[in-house]
């Protein structure tokens, strides 16, 4: 990949974030590189309908 | 290819809270690497053992994530005419569970999130009741 870059003026204003959460990143400068990755896991067992039994304990 | 990096000028911030080993970093850093695990377990009634739940009993905190391939190969080159990124206001209400709120430069960033979600309900008949 041919990558030229032109760097200019970058002005922001007013920047308004909720919320950064899970492994996120809110970057005011430059990086290499950056790899972020999320997986979450809702598989039909995860719905448990029943007593409550509790998780596996915590060995 | 060590381009000149820029320089990150913010007049104003303000961070509500930065919690569960989150990280507000003024300044440069190397190299940035955070793992996130969670178990979301939503129930129908108000019931918490405290002692439950172990990562190693599911696949999803084990398994690897497929990343891209670490690196292309780039050719090229940055010409930095103004070396300025200008932000007046930020306003953030929460950073949580390992994210970052990072005002100047860095090299690699490495962050991974991995939630696994339960969901208890109550047995059909008891709500009929």
């Amino acid at each position: 990949m041919n990558f030229q870059v032109y760097n200019r003026d970058i002005c922001v204003g007013d920047i308004k974030i909720i919320g950064v959460s899970s492994s996120s990143l809110l970057l005011v400068g430059d990086a290499d590189t950056i790899n972020l990755a999320a997986t979450f896991d809702t598989p039909a067992e995860s719905l448990i309908v029943g007593p409550f039994v509790p998780l596996s304990p915590k060995i | 290819m060590m381009p000149m990096k820029r320089m990150a000028t913010v007049d104003r911030i303000k961070i509500d809270s930065v919690i569960l080993s989150s990280v507000f970093q003024i300044g440069d850093s190397q190299h940035i690497e955070g793992r996130s695990n969670a178990l979301a377990v939503q129930r129908e009634a108000e019931i918490f053992f405290g002692t439950e739940g172990e990562y190693s009993s599911y696949p999803i905190f084990s398994e690897p994530i497929a990343f891209q391939p670490e690196m292309e190969t780039i050719i090229g080159h940055t010409h930095t005419i103004h070396p300025f990124l200008k932000v007046r206001n930020i306003d953030i209400t929460g950073v949580s569970s390992s994210s970052i709120v990072h005002l100047g430069n860095t090299c690699n960033v490495l962050l991974e999130s991995r939630v696994k979600h339960i969901r208890h309900l109550l047995p059909r008949t008891k709500i009929q009741q």
